[in-house]
């Protein structure tokens, strides 16, 4: 598998789907070998090794944000990066039978791998370039996802919507696109009473694509009705400052709580005492947060362009530019109890109807079909 | 033995988004050129072709007969958006061969509710049955054929001969449901739905996985035949000729072939619901709990099964009481279409997965939780203009 980040060393999805479907595949009785710039004390699992250049790699300014390559930092990265590719195109490895790819990074490496070892290429698509950029992609990464969707024998989506962008924006080939969705892990304890009140939650990097401002603003819109009510933003990201003064020239300062970077404990915490969650999301390739949120048993609201809303039917969904929808969302998931308490019910039961060991076997039967064709092709 | 006919008609006033922030705008809460859009659409699928062919049957079949109930909305809606529909009704009518149900007005859960609610608005649908049609009807049923004891004694108290009701096991028991009974008080006449057979045509007929599948007059009619007892009810929606079953599946050829399949068989005869509660009563009928014809289990489940459902009939209950103090017509018509049955189910979540197939199908929301949420913001702004109208500006 040829990776970037991994837990606990992430920022996103990503790094939670390379475990998940590392340590689960692994558990399938298949060995996984998994592929990092970075040497880093890693989360393993059984079956899985990790392998990284030998040479002391530096580790890029403002790592591990790796979803928005920071001013200045530029250089360094793609030094990085160019390393890395070069590393993996030239790995010896014995036994493979397939290279897995996950976004951009590696692909450049990975299809030479696959090319020496002749094995096929599969590469997993979490966000593109394009959305994370909303349209203005920095050409070196989208050259490295088009490189990658060409080279794929098959390529995963995390979302039927992600699936249809690969598709129609970057041309790639319909037929050999599958779809395989994220999952969350059942978490420990049941669903806790919620006080009345209580929190709405925010909970995501601070970039324009997740959509923040709407949350201020729609939040703001409803404020006054509920004068008991905390809105709270959890995450760091470049649009902070920009949004704490909003909150200000909203007038709803007083009430909004940033959060800033919060630890996987505190994530949890948080997650389970909130009263309503919010996904505003302009892009969400797929949205791992609002399945936590549900498995928890938070009543959820999400964009409906979002991957979750394509999995999950007991949610609220609106357009991501509808601020009034957003604010009347959340004001009936307060003011109503009896709604709250169903679509918390509902969602949790469908939040972890699959899990991460579904995802895992839906992975492998794509390995499958790429090595049926990869053989038959020569 | 007699064949009882019977289609209900009916469509409520569906709600528009109405937001929570909407509360207080004076935005109304109804979607009338939506819902009038939905109507013709039916209109040109299913009432038009169905009310043709059954004129048809009833011309060229002497006795050829059927019943019909229309509900107070469905009728509102048809003379906004198709008075030719009501036409059509009204030549049926004029055969003397068509019966009228009497029903509450708005097809609402009134029985539910405390009194005179129930009484009122089974007076308003007769007082509009009259104005439309000249009909006083005979029998009436409750919405979703609801029945209980404590509905049939209301029946007879208002003058009704028959009630109409599913015939379920549950209630019957191993008693067959293809013969009149009676209720525990007043000795109202009970006529009960064959569901097996009305659900062959209602449910059945397009399925092309059922081993019956394709279902024809003369196999239908040889059925009917090979059943023993006085009286078979055929109760079911309108919509299921040309709506529910579209016309490509043969549903209106299947309707029109069947009179003259019928007719082969001197024991059988077409018999309205207010015929068919005539004759001799096979014994009584005691429904405590009230009994229904939807979904598997045949309760108040499909309006009322979660906590979402009983918490907006709660408050439905509750501004009631609030609107009858005021004197706002604006305010007690919307009150009243907000009671209508139709909104209570669109909130249905839990059950099988085959009822809730049926759900969706009749649900004009993407949720339940959408379709409560919209119904409670609308009754609470429904209870402000109420309050609003009982306190005068100072």
């Amino acid at each position: 598998m040829v990776g970037w980040e991994f837990p606990p060393f992430h920022t996103g999805g990503l790094g939670v789907h390379s475990q998940e479907i590392s340590r689960e595949i692994a558990r399938l009785g298949h060995t996984v070998v998994f592929l990092t710039p970075f040497a880093l004390p890693y989360d393993g699992a059984p079956g899985v090794t990790f392998r990284s250049p030998d040479d002391d790699t530096p580790v890029p300014p403002g790592y591990p944000s790796t979803y928005r390559i920071e001013e200045g930092a530029r250089t360094g990265f793609l030094t990085v990066i160019e390393r890395y590719n070069h590393w993996v195109g030239q790995l010896r490895l014995a036994g493979v039978n397939v290279v897995h790819v996950h976004d951009w990074f590696g692909t450049e490496g990975a299809r030479d791998l696959a090319h020496r070892l002749n094995v096929p290429l599969v590469m997993t698509i979490h966000s593109t370039e394009l959305d994370r950029s909303l349209g203005h992609p920095y050409t070196a990464i989208y050259d490295r996802e088009k490189l990658g969707f060409e080279a794929a024998t098959r390529i995963i989506a995390v979302s039927r919507h992600l699936a249809d962008q690969v598709a129609q924006v970057y041309r790639a080939d319909r037929r050999k696109i599958r779809v395989v969705y994220n999952a969350v892990r059942p978490p420990d304890e049941g669903p806790i009473v919620r006080r009345e009140g209580g929190v709405v939650l925010f909970l995501g990097r601070l970039t324009a694509m997740k959509g923040p401002d709407t949350f201020l603003r729609a939040a703001a819109r409803i404020a006054p009705q509920f004068p008991d009510v905390r809105f709270a933003i959890a995450g760091e990201g470049p649009e902070y400052a920009h949004l704490v003064r909003l909150s200000v020239q909203l007038g709803i300062g007083d009430r909004v709580l940033f959060f800033g970077k919060i630890s996987d404990e505190e994530r949890s915490a948080i997650l389970r005492d909130a009263a309503v969650f919010v996904l505003p999301s302009v892009v969400e390739p797929f949205g791992i947060v609002a399945l936590e949120a549900m498995a928890a048993g938070v009543p959820t609201i999400v964009s409906k362009t979002s991957g979750v809303a394509e999995v999950i039917r007991s949610t609220f969904q609106v357009d991501f530019w509808d601020v009034d929808e957003f604010a009347s969302r959340m004001a009936e998931l307060l003011e109503y109890a009896p709604l709250r308490e169903e679509m918390s019910e509902h969602a949790q039961r469908e939040a972890t109807q699959e899990g991460w060991p579904d995802r895992a076997r839906q992975t492998v039967e794509v390995y499958r079909e790429a090595i049926r064709e990869y053989r038959e092709g020569r | 033995m007699k064949l009882a006919l019977y289609l209900h008609m009916h469509q409520p006033w569906r709600l528009a988004r109405f937001r929570y922030l909407d509360l207080g705008s004076g935005k109304p809460y109804f979607d009338i050129p939506r819902n009038l859009d939905i109507f013709r659409g039916i209109a040109e699928r299913c009432y038009r072709p169905t009310l043709d062919r059954l004129i048809e049957l009833l011309d060229r079949y002497p006795d050829f007969r059927f019943s019909l109930s229309l509900t107070g909305t469905f009728l509102e809606q048809a003379e906004m958006a198709a008075p030719d529909v009501l036409d059509r009704v009204r030549t049926a009518v004029k055969s003397e061969r068509v019966a009228l149900v009497a029903e509450t007005y708005y097809h609402s859960l009134a029985f539910l509710l405390p009194p005179p609610e129930l009484e009122e608005e089974v007076r308003l649908h007769l007082r509009k049955l009259r104005e439309v049609f000249g009909v006083l009807p005979k029998v009436m049923r409750m919405t979703e054929l609801v029945y209980s004891d404590a509905i049939a004694h209301f029946a007879g108290q208002l003058g009704f001969q028959g009630v109409l009701a599913e015939g379920w096991e549950g209630a019957l028991g191993n008693r067959s449901p293809n013969y009149l009974y009676e209720s525990r008080t007043r000795g109202v006449r009970v006529l009960l739905r064959n569901y097996r057979l009305s659900d062959d045509i209602a449910f059945r007929f397009s399925n092309r996985g059922w081993n019956e599948y394709p279902l024809t007059a003369e196999k239908y009619a040889h059925w009917l035949s090979q059943t023993p007892g006085d009286v078979v009810g055929l109760f079911m929606d309108f919509e299921t000729f040309g709506e529910h079953q579209p016309a490509s599946t043969g549903i209106l050829d299947f309707l029109s072939a069947l009179p003259p399949e019928i007719a082969k068989a001197p024991h059988f005869h077409w018999a309205t619901v207010e015929e068919a509660v005539q004759g001799p009563v096979a014994g009584g009928v005691s429904v405590e709990e009230p009994m229904s014809w939807a979904d598997e289990r045949r309760d108040l489940g499909a309006w009322l099964g979660n906590d979402m459902q009983r918490s907006a009939f709660e408050a439905a209950r509750k501004a009631g009481s609030l609107v009858r103090l005021g004197k706002d017509d604006a305010v007690w018509t919307d009150w009243r279409r907000l009671l209508t049955s139709d909104h209570f189910y669109y909130m249905y979540v839990e059950g099988q997965e085959s009822d809730a197939d049926v759900h969706r199908y009749f649900s004009s929301y993407t949720s339940p939780y959408d379709a409560y949420a919209n119904y409670m913001n609308a009754l609470n702004d429904l209870r402000r203009r109420a309050v609003r109208d009982l306190s005068p500006p100072t």
